[in-house]
């Protein structure tokens, strides 16, 4: 699902079923050096993330990207996040992310660092494809996540 | 100068009748466009698009065949790639949706290890025969969506979905 109106009308109706949120975090960069390489790591990340909504459709409700400062306190961000899912149905939480300052962070279960490839020259069916790619890396995470705790 | 006159009267007649049939005609015109509009629209549910694989190469085992439209959403344009589970059944070209019945995941043709002759859907454990049909007892209520398919120059070519016909 993803986070807009009509597919939380949905959700409201199947929060059994859908218990399993995804949050990418993106790491937003205007300086004149960095912000190409961010922007692209913004449409690597954003293409995996609707991808992978198409294939969990049922299961997973993706959020928009949580952007932040090259300079934010990843972990006020994380504690902010892990707050506000505290108190819902949800019984996984993903993090997506390409910014690997998170990974210094162990507060945050499951977060899933993806080195961002550029894709922004690549023609669609080519785009698919190392898109299939990367996704094929990423589900198995999902479903044994999923099989350890149903 | 012509001998026959044209008196006063006729030729206020004349006058009226030619203003108004041009009246009478821009008011007609767009009635006329806009009743006969429905038979001129195009339709676009029947068009097919054509996908790289070749009909030779399908068995009675489903692959994924992969298909690229534009879809127009308000003013923003995109390039959406689907998917369709296609076999054959006998000669029979038969194209399957992969979005599950349930929620709207994608299911995979023997997705499980356990059902390998199954399409499964790795969310919540749904299953499907081979025609689409829902398995009892897993999620799904109802069978798999069917393309509307054909050969087009030796390739599959992937038409509107509808329901399933098969089961």
């Amino acid at each position: 699902m993803h986070f807009i109106g009509k597919e939380i009308d949905q959700y409201l109706n199947q929060q059994d079923y859908i218990d399993t949120v995804v949050v990418p975090l993106l790491q937003i960069d205007l300086s004149e050096t960095g912000m190409k390489s961010s922007a692209g790591a913004s449409e690597y990340l954003q293409n995996l993330t609707a991808l992978l909504e198409k294939q969990f459709k049922g299961r997973i409700l993706l959020l928009p990207p949580i952007s932040y400062g090259k300079t934010a306190d990843r972990q006020r961000i994380a504690d902010e996040l892990t707050k506000e899912v505290e108190h819902t149905k949800f019984k996984h939480v993903f993090y997506l992310t390409t910014d690997s300052e998170w990974r210094t962070l162990d507060s945050l279960k499951n977060v899933l660092w993806l080195p961002a490839i550029p894709i922004e020259d690549m023609d669609q069916s080519f785009k698919n494809s190392v898109m299939e790619d990367q996704l094929r890396q990423v589900l198995p995470l999902f479903t044994k996540e999923w099989s350890h705790h149903s | 100068m012509s001998n026959n006159r044209v008196s006063r009267r006729q030729f206020l007649g004349y006058t009226l009748t030619g203003v108004g049939g041009f009246m009478a005609a821009g008011m007609l015109m767009p009635m006329v466009r806009f009743a006969v509009d429905p038979i001129l629209q195009q339709h676009e549910g029947g068009d097919y698009v054509l996908t790289d694989q070749a009909v030779a190469d399908i068995t009675e085992e489903p692959v994924r065949v992969d298909f690229t439209f534009e879809q127009t959403d308000a003013w923003y344009k995109s390039e959406v790639t689907n998917s369709a589970w296609v076999y054959k059944e006998g000669d029979k070209l038969i194209a399957l949706s992969p979005v599950c019945k349930h929620l709207g995941c994608t299911v995979n043709w023997a997705g499980s290890p356990e059902h390998p002759t199954q399409f499964f859907c790795p969310c919540h454990a749904g299953r499907y025969e081979k025609n689409g049909q829902n398995i009892a007892g897993t999620p799904p209520l109802g069978p798999l969506d069917e393309y509307q398919v054909k050969e087009q120059d030796g390739f599959v070519a992937i038409g509107a979905v509808r329901d399933n016909t098969l089961v």
